[in-house]
Formats: C-alpha cells, structure tokens, sequence
C-alpha cells in the first residue's frame, strides 16, 4: 500500500513540476502576478510529493518490503536498522530519489528565505529550478524507479543484503553529506542565473549567495574528506585518494567554489568581478553534473562501479542544456555583467584572490583534463589512455605548493595597495620562521626531497602569518584581563575573517599529512604463528591464528605482537580475515573481506593487513604499512569544517 | 605597457604553456597507460613495456601456487578472446572466477606480468535476487 503512495507520489510531482512550466509561460504571456503564485506553489507541492515519496520508501526499507525489487536487492532481514536506513543511498534508483529530496529541501529553503526577500528573482528561479526538476523526476518515474516491484513470477524470500563493504558508519554518512554539497550547489547555479537574467545584482544577493556556497562548501569538504577516510579505514589499501574519476568529480566543483567563495568577497567589497563570479557559481553546478556523468555513465572505467543503465546519454543531454543555457545567458548580459573598477594594483588583496583563483581554475583544469583524456584521446585517434595517479600528482602537486604559500601571503595584503615597506614589515616573520623550518629540514633530514622541503618552509610561512593575524587582533581587541575570555571575544568580534583563518589553518594541516606521503613504506610477508619479522624499525611477531564463527561471517583472527626498537611491545595488531555468506553451498557467492587494524598516533599510523591464510600450511599472509602524519590529515578537514560553520553560523545580532 | 597589462599576459602566456604541456602527456609513459583490448592483445606479436587491459576473470583459470599464497595465475577473457596474467601479490578481496579486473604490467610471449591488480569496486550490490521461489 505505502509503495503504492510512493509512486504515485513520484508521478505527481512530475505532474506538478509540467504545470509550474504552464504557470509561468501563462504569468509571462498575461503577466498576471497570481500565475507566478500559482506556479511557486506547483513547485512547493512538487517538493512535498517527493518528500512523501522519500519517506514511503524509507518506510518499506524498514519494513523489509521485499515486493519491491530495490528493497530486495540492497536489504535482507538480517541488515541492521542503521544499515537499512542508508539503503536508501546504496543503489542507482534510491540515490537519485534521495538526490531530489535534497534538492527539494534546498528549494523550499531558498524559497521560504532567499526569494521572500528578493522577489524579483521569483521567475527564473522557479523556471530553473523546474527544469532542475523536471529531468529527476524523469530519471525516477521513468529510467530508475525506486518503487519497482520484482517480477510477478517469483516471491522473494529474503533480499540480497548491504555489502558489507559498505556497512561501515562512515561510507554511510559519507554520501548524503556529499549530496548536500553537490544539490545545494544547484541553488547557488539558480540564484546566479536568476539574478543576472533579471539584471538584479544587489548587494543583499552577493551576501546571499556567499552565505549558500558558504553553506554548500562546508558539507562538500565534508563529504569529499569522509570519503577518503572510509577508503582509508576500509578498503585496506592504505590510502585515502587515488585520483579516482569518482574522486576527481567531486573535487572540481569542490575547487570552483573555493574559488567562487574568494573572488565573491571582492565583489561583495568593490562591486567587481561579476562576469568571472557568474562563471565560477554556474560551473560549481555544471561541473557537478559533469562528474555525475562520468561516474554514472560508465563512460570513463572507474573501480567505482556504478553499473551503466541507460542514464549515459540522459546525463548528457542534461548537462549539454545546462551549459548551453549558461552561455547563451552570460553572452547576452555580458555588458550588464560588466564593470568599470579595475584592480589597481598586483600586491592587493583583491590581487591576491585573483592569483588564489587562477591557482584553483588551472588545478580544476589540469584535473578534468586527466580525468576526461581517455575519452578525448579515443574520439581523437581511437586510442584509449590511461592517465594514472602519477600524472595528477607531478601537477598538482607545484600547484598545490603554491596556493600553501598563497595562503599565507594573502592575510598579509591590504585591500586597494599594500606599500613595499607595509609589506616587507609584514612578511619579515613568516619568512623567518619559514627559513628555519627549511634549514632544520636540510639538517635533520637524510635525504633531501625537494618537494617536502617546500612544503614545509611553505606549511611554517602559511601558519605563521595566520597565526600573526589572530596575534594582531586579539591584541587590538584585548580588554578584559582574562586571556580566555579575550580570545573568545577576539574571535567572536570577526566571526567571517576568523573563520576563513581556521579553515587555512585546517588545510595547512591537510598539507602536513600529505607531506608524510612521501615518506610511507610498506612490506607483503607470510608468517607462521610463532614466527617474526623485523620492518621499518619493528618486529611484527605473529602469535596466534585463530578462527570464529560470528553472526553474519566466519573470521580468521590473527594476533601481531609490534615490538619496537627498545624492545618494548608498542602494540598488538588483530587484522582480521573474513568470509561473509560463508554458509552459502556455491563458493560465488561468499565474499572475503580484510578487516583492517590500524595503530594510529600523530606521528604515523601502522597498518596492517591480513590478506590470505593458507589453512592447510597454517601460514598467514599480511601486509604493513607505515604512513606517516595521516592523522593530520583528519584533524585538518575536521579544523575547516569547523572554521566554515563558525563563519557562516548566523550570529543572533542579524536575527 | 603598464603592469597590469605585463602580468596578465604573462598569466595568460604561462596558461598556454601549461595547456601545451598537458595536451602532450600522453608521450610521456611515466604518466599515461595505453589501454589495450584483449583481442587487441591477443593478435599482439611484440612484447609491451606497459600494457593495462580490463576484463573478467575466466572461470576455473585461477592457479594459486602451492608454495606461496601469494603468486597466482589466470586467465582474464573478453568475448572470446583471453590472456594470460601472472601476479604476485595481495589480490583485492573480490579476486573470483568471473569477477571484473583492471590488471597493469607488461606483456611479455603472451602472457601478462602484472604490477597491478584491481577488482572492480563492488561498492554497490547489482545483480539478480538470490533467495527467491518461482511461482
């Protein structure tokens, strides 16, 4: 019955979002105002349904309704009530419904605050966010219908079950934070068309607009660094990012809205830059769809398999529109768009963004570029390349150096001119510090790693001069006696300023984990029980292989006593090996999986594998890595979540 | 000129350079990977420094060595054509009969020597229902 509801649910949005496009031919033709009404109220039933939709198949996920093919293929009775949630993200059918749902809680968001104020973006808000609309709601009625229900000639027992792979807290927090940032996207690509097609620029929509990508950058940090750090603690290859073409979709719109979020201050600031603003907030979106494309066409091969249903070309189309709607708006407001203010000077503030932005468009680039080569270089000479990790990582990584230094030298420019003696005096410190770091790196160190060595002169200069900011101001603001509760108010006194420092802060400890890449060892051995080996300044000595049978697998657990050089035991590691559906007669269908144990300090992380047993020999085979820093890693995109949150965080002098 | 002018041209200058530079990476080996069919390969007489090619596992190919786990051989077969692949290593945990590969290494009297191996993520269960009764 509840399916039912929920089909229909979707056929009538789909009903609903057709007539808000009547609604609004008919306000254009009469210019009735009670047309746009009726029209903004089609949408916001449109987003109802779908929020009816949503919950009826959250509904039957619950209830096991294994009538309904999704419901059978990615939950079983056995799946934990947590797990049964996040079916709803698992496969193709539930995500893209998930996907408008998101996309229809941002519209009656924007609608109920972002459009009561700016009333003149109504129109082409509501016929953007229609034709937004229009193309899920087809996906989902009518390519990938969540309510589908098995063939009639079978009766399901049980379904299929989670992959156990992806039964793990963090991948299954990690796509709806994703999605966040990739549907809010949308509404920063509406408003920006909106406001130029209705040439109403003001400067309440550049604060606007800065608030939602502020918003929408937030969760995408988000998403992208929960990513890694469920490929990292599960997957058990001992990274977190691979340069993937999943990976690289969701880091281009990522870099744009970086970008778009700093050039965007110089136009809230100085009325500039609207004509490269309106690209960088349209191609967020764009490139955002583009990466959705890639990885649910299975035009690019990607180890993420999102097996290819007839959405390629659908996609495609989609994304071709958007663009040429974009184009076709941008050509013909490009004098509206334009501004007399030019930048005065190189050594500014607003220069220092626009190198910043210049850095992040040619890694945006330099990234789609490899990510799109195989399919260029096919349609090109019909041969298909491969573009590896490596290629990604000899560019981006000169690139990425100097946006760290870019980073520190930015705080450190005034707005309109900074003088050559304001700025000597000002860089003195950073320099100074950063100098030293570089010299104990060149004494300390026993090779010398060219990269490594600016990255960390570049990580000692970036966070001296932000924390030499926050120096300053906490200086200026001091009042009270008590140092806590002056920091506090230092803090709270320029909440958008300080926390854009926070999440520099955070990114320059993305770096210092990074840095430890270079510097990760790893080693594959057997062992019998009894045995040891000696790695990377350890001994790894295996005690015992036992195994168990639990719930829902069967495991080989083994037990690594790690003894360091002092000959103290620093750890005992129980990597573990397991068989899920063990019981099934056919061998197919069982599945191992690694458990990983990882020992993780700030200085370096050991992790270790177990990868085969050979039962008959009693001999298990494993592996060790040692990564270094990547804590920091962690405890950097932490930092500019938090740093984000406490920019944007709605202080109660505005309410 | 004023500089203004001298620092955008040199921007745009370094962007041209940096665009020729990447349209030419895929001389450069260290970087790119030809992808190859196995058809391709298997009509292929030269050996290949650097080959990666995509395929499934054929069923009962696997030979795990009886003195370490580690080193395998198997046969990876598209349509009909098939090539053979040595590997040592850790396989990735979704390593079975009939189980999507991306396998990369050199190609050597006709058979692979793998330094790579990847299993097509299964991070999503696709398939036919399992535990159903015909009606």
């Amino acid at each position: 019955m509840i399916s039912q509801i929920g089909s229909v649910a979707i056929s009538l949005a789909g009903g609903l979002i057709f007539s808000s496009f009547f609604f609004l031919g008919l306000y254009k033709y009469f210019n009735n105002k009670s047309y746009l009404l009726v029209a903004e109220r089609a949408v916001l039933s449109t987003c109802y349904s779908l929020f009816l939709a949503f919950f009826c198949l959250l509904n039957e996920l619950l209830v096991s309704n294994f009538n309904l093919q999704y419901v059978a293929q990615y939950t079983s009775y056995e799946t934990p009530t947590f797990f049964k949630v996040t079916a709803l993200w698992a496969g193709q059918a539930g995500s893209l419904l998930f996907w408008s749902f998101i996309t229809a809680l941002f519209t009656v968001a924007y609608i109920f605050t972002t459009l009561k104020k700016m009333k003149n973006l109504k129109f082409h808000s509501y016929l953007i966010l229609a034709f937004i609309f229009s193309f899920f709601i087809l996906l989902t009625n009518f390519i990938a219908n969540p309510f589908e229900p098995v063939s009639s000639d079978i009766i399901v027992q049980n379904g299929n079950g989670l992959n156990p792979l992806l039964q793990n807290f963090f991948m299954a927090i990690h796509p709806p934070i994703l999605y966040v940032g990739f549907t809010g996207s949308a509404i920063i690509f509406v408003m920006a068309l909106a406001a130029s097609i209705s040439k109403d620029i003001s400067f309440e929509w550049v604060q606007s607009i800065r608030r939602w990508s502020l918003f929408v950058w937030t969760f995408l940090s988000a998403g992208i660094i929960l990513g890694g750090y469920w490929a990292y603690n599960e997957l058990g290859w001992g990274g977190y990012w691979a340069w993937d073409p999943v990976e690289n979709s969701s880091l281009m719109p990522w870099l744009t809205l970086t970008a778009f979020i700093h050039s965007s201050m110089i136009q809230e600031k100085r009325g500039m830059l609207k004509k490269w603003n309106f690209l960088l907030a349209t191609s967020t979106y764009i490139l955002v769809i583009l990466g959705t494309f890639i990885t649910r066409s299975g035009i690019i091969s990607s180890v993420h398999s999102f097996t290819a249903e007839n959405l390629g070309p659908m996609f495609f189309t989609f994304l071709a529109l958007l663009v040429l709607y974009t184009i076709f708006w941008f050509i013909k407001r490009k004098s509206y768009l334009d501004t007399d203010d030019k930048i005065d000077s190189f050594t500014s503030r607003e220069g220092g963004f626009l190198y910043n932005n210049l850095i992040l468009i040619l890694m945006c680039f330099t990234i789609m570029w490899g990510t799109l080569f195989p399919i260029l270089s096919e349609a090109w000479d019909g041969n298909k390349i491969y573009v590896g990790a490596s290629y990604f990582n000899q560019l981006n990584i000169p690139i990425g150096l100097v946006l760290l230094f870019l980073m520190g030298i930015g705080p450190l420019l005034s707005w309109n001119y900074t003088s050559k003696s304001v700025l000597l005096s000002r860089f003195k410190t950073p320099m100074i510090s950063s100098f030293f770091t570089g010299l104990i790196y060149i004494i300390f160190s026993g090779l010398f790693q060219l990269y490594v060595f600016v990255a960390i002169m570049g990580v000692a200069f970036t966070l001296t001069s932000i924390l030499g900011e926050f120096y300053k101001s906490y200086r200026k603001q001091k009042r009270s006696s008590n140092f806590f509760k002056s920091l506090l108010e230092m803090f709270l006194s320029n909440r958008h300023k300080n926390g854009g420092y926070i999440v520099h802060i955070g990114i320059v400890l993305l770096f210092i984990g990074f840095i430890g890449r270079a510097f990760e060892v790893e080693k594959e051995f057997s062992l019998s029980p009894g045995e040891q080996i000696y790695f990377s300044n350890y001994i790894f000595k295996l005690n015992s292989i036992n195994s168990e049978a639990r719930d829902n697998h069967y495991a080989f657990l083994s037990d690594i006593d790690v003894i360091d050089n002092n000959n103290e035991l620093l750890t005992n590691l129980k990597p573990e090996k397991r068989i899920y559906f063990y019981w099934n007669s056919d061998p197919e269908k069982r599945q191992p999986h690694s458990e990983l144990d990882i020992y993780s300090t700030i200085q370096k992380d050991i992790y270790s594998i177990f990868s085969a047993y050979d039962a008959k020999k009693n001999i298990g085979y494993f592996k060790i890595m040692i990564n270094p820093l990547v804590n920091w890693v962690w405890i950097g995109g932490i930092l500019m979540v938090i740093g984000s949150l406490f920019a944007f965080w709605p202080s109660r002098r505005v309410i | 000129m004023n500089k203004v002018t001298t620092s955008i041209l040199i921007v745009f200058l370094l962007i041209i350079g940096w665009i020729f530079y990447l349209t030419n990476i895929k001389q450069d080996s260290s970087l790119t990977v030809r992808y190859y069919s196995i058809s391709e390969l298997a009509s292929e007489l030269n050996d290949i420094q650097k080959v990666k090619v995509g395929g499934y596992i054929k069923p009962n190919s696997i030979e795990v060595s009886e003195n370490d786990q580690l080193e395998v051989s198997f046969f990876v077969y598209q349509n009909d054509d098939s090539v053979k692949v040595y590997y040592y290593g850790i396989r990735p945990d979704l390593f079975k009969d009939d189980a999507e590969v991306v396998v990369s290494g050199s190609y050597n009297n006709n058979l692979i020597s793998a330094t790579e191996l990847q299993t097509k993520c299964a991070s999503r269960y696709e398939g036919d229902l399992k535990n159903i009764e015909k009606i």
